[in-house]
C-alpha cells in the first residue's frame, strides 16, 4: 500500500535504516508464521513452541542483529507461569516480538542516545507496517540483561518497558514483599504517598521454586559438626557415609553417581487482589501448601547425556572388553600375552600392564571363594537371558568375567593373566577331587551357555564321579552320599512314569508264586530263565541294584514283582561332543539307520541292570517296563493289576504280546538284550569316563584360543550385566521393562553371529560389539535413574511414573543407533503436577535443615518450608483501569477491552540477584 | 550328495530339524517315508536316529538334518539336548491313539519350552497314520485347536500311503525360510549385520497356517 521510498539519494543514512526495517518486517509480516517455518525459522532448543527468524542490518558502518520470535499454535493467552515461556513473555506479558541489537562482542547498546534511536527506529518502522509487535533492545552491561522495548497499540496507546537488575546485594526493602508492593506502587502513583495509609487495589501472583539440599552439599567441615552433634547415634552418621546406591544390584561391582542431583518444587500462587501492603506482608508468612499448584521438576545429572563426561558402569568395561577381543585375534596362545620378553608383532606395542600376583590372589580368592550358587535358582532369570549365550549369572565363569571386568581395565594382558591362574585353580580343584565351587553338578549340562561353562558343569560332574569311584568300596556297595543321590534321581524318574508305589512292596509272597509257576507256560514267549521261583531267597540274593518294585507289575515269567533297576545317568555331553557325533552321524548319513554306539551302549545298560533286579526276567519284561507302547495287552492290564492287589485270586497270566515291529523287527533290541549280561548299574563301567573326560576338559581349558575365550567372555559379560540390571528395583516403569526385553533381544542378536563359527569381517564385529555397548550404556543409564527415581519418590508411585516417562521421552532421540554419540543441545525442563495426595511425599524430600545449615544461611524471604527458603521468587504485579470510556471510543480495540493492563511488573530474584521488569501502557 | 570341488558351499542353508513325540507314533517311519520314499516296519529307535537330505524348496538349495528320537521315556533326558538349535521342531503324533496326542501338550511341548535354544523356532504339529480313519480318535479340528493354541503348523499326514509327507516338510522349511533370525544362523557364510535389520517383534508367535 505504501511505495517504498527508494530516492537513495536524499534519504538520510537514518531514513535508510528505517525502510530496511520495514522490509524485513513487511516480508515477515506478510509471510506468515507456517511460512516463516519453511524459510528456516529456527525452533528455540529449550522451548518447544518457540521459534525465531533474523537479519542482518546495517546503519553507517554498525552491524545489527534483528530476530523475530514467535509460537506456532497460536495460544495468545498463554498460561502466566506457563513453563515455555521465554524470559521476555515472561518479565513483559508478551507473546511475540522483535529483539534488534548490534552485532558486537557484548551484544548490548552501551549508551543511552542509541539505544532510544534504534528503538524509535524500529517503531516508526512497526508502525509504517502497521504492525503492533512489541520491540525490545538489550541495554546497558550483558550482566544487567536489562532492555528497554515498546509497543504500538493501536493509534492511540504505546507500551513501553523497562527492565533491570540488581546483581548484588539487594536493599532489605526489596526482599519483602512488602516492599515490591510498594515498589509497583511507586510506578504509577503520582505522587510520593504515604503508603500505609493510602491502599492500591493490585492484583498479584506468585511462584516460588525450592530445591532439596544437596546430599553432598554439606563439605567436611559441616559432616564432622554432625557428628560432633550425634555422638553415639553411630547409625545416622554412617547413613551420610553411604552411598545412594548401596543396596542396588550393581553395587557389587560399581557405585554410580546419582542421577538425580535434586529435586525443584514450584509452588504457585494464583493471582489474587491485595489492597495493601499488609496483605502483602502476610503472603509471606503462608507456607508452600497454601500455594494452589505444585510442580516438581528432577534435577539430573549432566551425566545422562553429556558423553564427553566419561562412561562408567558396565557399559564402559564392556567397551575395554571388546577392545581386548579385538586384539586377542593376534597371538594363537593367551600365554604370549602374559609373558613380558615376547616379541610379537604387535603384541609387543600393548602397554597395558599385568596386574600385581598380590591383586590376582585376592581376586581369585574372590571368584573361588564358595558362595552359595544363586544361578540355579532360575527364580529372577527371565527367559530371555538364555538366549543370550553365556554363563549364567553366580555361576564361576560369570565371575570370573565380572571381576575381570574390573581389573585394571580388562586389558588382554589382564586377562590372559587372570585366566592361566584361573584354569591353574581349576586343575588343582580336580587334582584334589575338590568340588568346583559356584557349579553344581546336576547331571543334565545347559546347551544354552558358553562351552567354557558346559565344561565346567561338566568337569563339575566329573569331579564328583571321581569321587565316588575313588571311595566306593569295590564290593557294590554304595556309599551313602551316591546312594541317595542315585536313588533321588530315579525317583523322579520313577514318578514321572507313575509307576512307583510303596504299598505294593508286600505282594512278593510264596503262594502266588505257586500261581504263577502254573501261569508261565501258557505264554507265548519260550525262553525260561531263572528258577527264582523256585527258592525266593536264592533270588533276592541273586538280585542287585533294584531301585523298589514297579507298581503292579509282575514277571511274565516267575509271577514275581517286577524291579525297577538303579541304572546309569544318561552321559552328560557338551555341545562340542554333541557337534562330533553330528559330524560322525553326517559321515554315516547314508546308512539305512544310524544308531550310535553311545545309544546302544545305554540301552545295554539298561538291560543288564534290568536283568541283574530281576533275575528271572525275559525280554518281554524289559519292553514292558521300559518301552510300554510295544506290549500289546489282549486284556485291559489296569483292570487285571487292581484285582492282583485287592484279591489273592489275580486273573494271571495277562495274554499279550509284543507288538508287531519290535517282534518282527526289533531283533536289534533282542540281539542287544542277549548280549547284555546282568550287571548293577553300580558295577557297570561307567558310560562316563569321569578321569577321562576331565582330562580332556582341562586340556580344553589349557590350550583355549584367546579369541575363543574372549568371545564367551563377552557373551558371558554381556549375559550377567544384562541380569545384574535386570534386578534393579524400579517399581512399575512400564517403558524401562519394555527396554531392558529389547535390549535382551538386540544382545542376543548381535552376539549370535559372534558365536556362529564363521569369523565375519573383524572390523564390522568389533564396530557391531562397540555400538553394542553404546546401546547398553543406554539402558544402563536409564535403570540406575529408574532406580534412582522408584527410591526417591517410593511413595508416589505415580509421580515417579511420569517423570521417568518426561525424561525417557526427552532421551530417547539420543538412543539412536549411531555409533557417535549425538550432540544434544536440548535440555530437559519439564515438571510433573503433584496431586495434593501426594505433597506429603514431596515434602519429606525437604528434611529440616540441621542447626548448621540454618546458622549459615541468613532467612529473609519468608514462605518457608519446613525451614527452606525458596532459591527463586518471582511475583507479577498488574493494575488494570477502565478506559473505554467516550473519549477513548474511536478505538474499537479498547471498547472490546473495558479493562486494560496499564502497569505490569515482573519481579524475580533472591537475597542477591533480583531482576525487575516494568511495562506501561500510556496514552498520550 | 558328494561334496562339490567347487569352492562355493553346496548349499545356501542348513536347517537342523528335530523329530519328537511319543513312542510307535511313526516319527521313523515319516522320515523314512521322506528320506527314501519307501514304508517299512522299522524297530523301536533306539536313542536318536539321524538322516540327511538335501533339497531344493523355494529357491534355495537346502541341506536339512533332520533327527529322529525315541519316544520312549528312558531316553528323554538324553534327548533334550537334541533340541539344542533345532530351527523346526516337529511334533507326531498318532490320529488313532489318543494318548500320543495329549501327551503333546502334557509333555512334548513342555519339553520344547525347556530344552529349545531357539526363541524363533518353527513347531509344526503332525498327526501320523490318517490311512487308518476308521481307527481314528483325535479329530482334525482337535489337532487344528491345539495348533492355534500352541501357535505352530498344522497337518495330518500317512506315512504309509504318503499322504502329506513331503508337504509337511516342505512347509515347515517355507516357514523356517521366512524367518529371518533363523536364516542368519542357518546361513552358509553369508554374514548379515543386525544394526541394519529391524529388531524382532518382542513378542510376535508364529502364526498357525491351517
Amino acid at each position: 500500500m505504501i511505495e517504498g521510498f527508494d530516492d537513495f539519494t536524499i534519504a538520510s543514512t537514518w531514513e535508510r535504516f528505517i525502510s530496511e526495517i520495514e522490509g524485513f518486517c513487511r516480508l515477515w509480516f506478510v509471510d506468515g508464521h507456517k511460512n516463516l517455518l519453511d524459510k528456516g525459522a529456527e525452533c528455540l532448543a529449550s522451548r518447544s513452541n518457540m521459534y525465531m527468524i533474523k537479519c542482518e542490518l546495517k546503519h553507517g558502518v554498525k552491524l545489527y542483529m534483528m530476530e523475530y520470535y514467535f509460537q506456532i499454535h497460536g495460544n495468545d493467552k498463554a498460561e502466566q507461569w506457563d513453563d515455555d515461556l521465554h524470559s521476555l513473555q515472561l518479565s513483559f506479558g508478551v507473546t511475540e516480538f522483535l529483539i534488534i541489537a548490534p552485532i558486537s562482542a557484548s551484544g548490548v547498546v552501551l549508551d543511552a542516545p542509541e539505544s532510544s534511536k534504534l528503538l524509535s527506529a524500529v517503531a516508526i518502522a512497526l508502525s509504517n507496517c502497521g504492525s503492533n509487535w512489541p520491540a525490545f533492545v538489550p541495554v546497558h552491561d550483558p550482566s544487567r540483561k536489562a532492555y528497554i522495548g515498546i509497543q504500538n497499540m493501536g493509534t492511540t496507546f504505546t507500551r513501553r518497558f523497562d527492565s533491570d537488575r540488581i546483581g548484588s546485594q539487594v536493599p532489605v526493602r526489596l526482599l519483602h514483599l512488602e516492599g515490591l508492593y510498594e515498589l509497583f506502587v511507586s510506578k504509577f502513583a503520582l505522587t510520593s504517598v504515604d503508603f500505609s495509609t493510602n491502599c492500591f487495589s493490585v492484583r498479584s501472583t506468585m511462584r516460588l521454586t525450592y530445591r532439596t539440599p544437596y546430599a553432598d552439599d554439606d563439605d567436611a567441615e559441616s559432616q564432622d559438626h554432625i557428628n560432633r552433634e550425634s555422638k553415639g547415634d553411630a547409625i545416622e552418621f554412617n547413613h551420610i557415609k553411604k552411598q545412594w546406591d548401596d543396596d542396588c544390584p550393581w553395587a557389587e561391582w560399581y557405585s554410580s553417581e546419582d542421577p538425580i542431583k535434586g529435586f525443584e518444587l514450584t509452588a504457585i500462587w494464583p493471582k489474587k487482589m491485595f489492597e495493601g501492603s499488609v496483605e502483602m506482608a502476610e503472603l509471606e508468612n503462608e507456607s508452600p501448601f497454601d500455594a494452589e499448584k505444585w510442580l516438581l521438576f528432577p534435577i539430573i545429572s549432566q551425566n545422562m547425556i553429556d558423553d564427553s563426561i566419561g562412561k562408567f558402569g558396565f557399559a564402559s568395561q564392556l567397551s575395554h572388553l571388546v577392545s581386548a577381543l579385538d586384539i586377542s585375534f593376534e597371538a594363537k596362545y593367551l600365554e604370549d600375552f602374559v609373558s613380558a620378553e615376547n616379541s610379537g608383532s604387535d603384541i609387543s606395542k600393548i602397554s597395558d600392564c599385568i596386574p600385581p600376583p598380590a591383586v590376582v590372589d585376592r581376586i581369585l580368592k574372590e571368584i573361588f571363594q564358595n558362595g552359595v550358587e544363586s544361578w540355579n535358582s532360575v527364580d529372577f532369570e527371565k527367559r530371555n537371558s538364555r538366549f543370550i549365550k553365556g554363563a549364567p549369572l553366580g555361576s564361576l565363569f560369570a565371575e570370573f568375567c565380572l571381576h575381570l571386568l574390573w581389573l585394571g581395565n580388562c586389558n588382554i594382558r589382564a586377562i590372559a593373566t587372570l585366566w592361566i591362574e584361573f584354569v591353574r585353580e581349576v586343575r588343582w580343584c580336580w587334582e584334589e577331587s575338590q568340588p568346583l565351587p559356584k557349579m553344581s553338578a546336576s547331571s543334565s549340562i545347559d546347551l544354552a551357555t558358553c562351552l567354557v561353562h558346559q565344561k565346567l558343569q561338566m568337569l563339575a560332574i566329573c569331579i564328583e564321579k571321581k569321587n565316588l569311584l575313588v571311595h566306593e568300596p569295590p564290593s557294590g556297595v554304595e556309599s551313602e552320599a551316591s546312594s541317595v543321590n542315585k536313588v533321588d534321581l530315579h525317583d523322579t524318574f520313577d514318578q514321572s512314569q507313575d509307576m512307583l508305589s510303596k504299598t505294593s512292596l508286600g505282594t512278593s509272597s510264596p503262594p502266588r508264586l505257586v500261581v504263577q509257576h502254573g501261569a508261565e507256560e501258557s505264554l507265548a514267549c519260550s525262553q525260561p530263565h531263572g528258577t527264582g521261583y523256585r527258592d525266593l531267597l536264592a533270588t533276592d540274593v541273586k538280585r542287585k541294584g533294584s531301585a523298589g518294585v514297579v507298581d503292579s507289575m509282575m514277571l511274565l515269567h516267575s509271577y514275581q514283582n517286577m524291579h525297577s533297576p538303579i541304572i546309569q545317568d544318561a552321559p552328560p555331553m557338551t555341545e562340542d561332543m554333541h557337534e562330533e557325533r553330528l559330524r560322525a552321524a553326517e559321515a554315516f548319513g547314508n546308512l539305512l539307520s544310524f544308531s550310535g554306539q553311545l545309544e546302544r551302549d545305554i540301552l545295554s545298560s539298561d538291560m543288564s541292570a534290568f536283568k541283574a533286579a530281576n533275575p528271572d526276567a525275559v525280554f518281554e519284561d524289559f519292553i514292558r517296563w521300559h518301552s510300554p507302547g510295544d506290549w500289546e495287552s489282549d486284556e485291559a492290564e489296569d483292570k487285571s493289576i487292581h484285582d492282583i492287589v485287592n484279591s489273592p485270586k489275580p486273573n494271571w497270566p495277562p495274554k499279550g504280546r509284543l507288538s508287531q515291529r519290535m517282534a518282527e523287527h526289533g531283533s536289534l533290541w533282542r540281539q542287544i538284550w542277549n548280549t547284555s549280561p546282568a550287571i548293577p548299574s553300580s558295577e557297570q563301567r561307567p558310560l562316563l569316563d569321569p578321569i577321562r573326560e576331565g582330562e580332556k576338559i582341562l586340556h580344553y581349558l589349557e590350550t583355549l584360543r584367546p579369541y575363543q575365550l574372549l568371545e564367551q567372555m563377552i557373551c558371558t559379560s554381556f549375559r550377567a550385566a544384562a541380569d545384574i540390571l535386570n534386578q534393579t528395583k524400579f517399581g512399575d516403569f512400564r517403558l524401562m521393562k519394555a527396554k531392558i526385553d529389547q535390549l535382551y533381544c538386540t544382545l542376543a542378536s548381535t552376539l549370535k553371529s559372534l558365536i556362529a563359527n564363521h569369523v565375519p569381517d573383524r572390523v564390522e564385529l568389533i564396530g557391531d560389539l562397540k555400538q553394542l555397548c553404546v546401546v547398553f550404556g543406554h539402558i544402563e543409564k536409564l535403570v540406575i535413574l529408574a532406580a534412582s527415581i522408584h527410591r526417591k519418590l517410593f511413595d508416589a508411585p505415580r509421580l515417579s511414573q511420569a517423570i521417568f516417562q518426561d525424561y525417557f521421552d526427552f532421551y530417547l532421540p539420543k538412543m539412536g543407533t549411531g555409533l557417535a554419540s549425538l550432540c544434544y543441545d536440548k535440555v530437559f525442563n519439564v515438571k510433573q503436577v503433584v496431586k495434593v495426595h501426594e505433597r506429603d511425599v514431596i515434602a519429606s524430600l525437604f528434611p529440616p535443615p540441621t542447626a548448621s545449615q540454618s546458622w549459615r544461611k541468613v532467612l529473609s524471604m519468608g514462605n518457608l518450608l519446613f525451614g527452606h527458603e525458596p532459591i527463586l521468587r518471582e511475583i507479577i504485579f498488574s493494575v488494570y483501569d477502565n478506559v473505554s470510556n467516550g473519549q477513548y471510543s474511536g478505538s474499537n480495540l479498547l471498547a472490546s477491552m473495558g479493562d486494560i493492563e496499564t502497569h505490569r511488573m515482573y519481579i524475580c530474584g533472591t537475597s542477591n540477584d533480583l531482576r525487575v521488569a516494568l511495562s506501561v501502557t500510556s496514552w498520550d | 550328495m558328494d561334496p562339490s570341488p567347487s569352492s562355493q558351499p553346496e548349499f545356501d542353508y542348513l536347517f537342523k530339524l528335530l523329530m519328537i513325540g511319543d513312542s510307535g507314533v511313526g516319527k521313523s517311519s515319516l522320515l523314512l517315508r521322506f528320506t527314501s520314499d519307501s514304508f517299512e516296519d522299522l524297530s523301536p529307535t533306539i536313542g536318536v536316529d539321524f538322516k540327511v537330505k538335501m533339497v531344493t524348496i523355494g529357491g534355495k538349495k537346502l541341506k536339512l538334518a533332520i533327527w529322529d528320537t525315541a519316544g520312549q521315556e528312558r531316553f528323554r533326558t538324553l534327548t533334550s539336548s537334541y533340541y539344542r538349535g533345532a530351527q523346526g521342531i516337529i511334533m507326531v503324533y498318532d490320529v488313532t491313539r489318543r494318548d500320543t496326542f495329549t501327551n503333546l501338550s502334557d509333555v512334548w511341548a513342555k519339553e520344547i519350552d525347556l530344552y529349545s535354544t531357539n526363541q524363533d523356532c518353527i513347531k509344526m504339529l503332525v498327526g501320523n497314520k490318517v490311512d487308518k480313519e476308521i481307527e481314528r480318535t483325535v479329530s482334525k479340528k482337535e489337532g487344528i485347536d491345539f495348533a492355534r493354541e500352541y501357535g505352530c503348523l498344522f497337518l495330518e499326514c500317512s506315512a504309509k500311503t504318503r499322504v502329506n509327507v513331503e508337504q509337511c516338510f516342505e512347509e515347515l522349511v517355507l516357514k523356517i525360510l521366512e524367518t529371518p533370525s533363523l536364516l542368519t544362523e542357518g546361513s552358509a557364510g553369508l554374514k548379515k549385520n543386525i544394526f541394519k535389520q529391524k529388531p524382532p517383534p518382542a513378542d510376535a508367535s508364529t502364526s498357525s497356517c491351517c
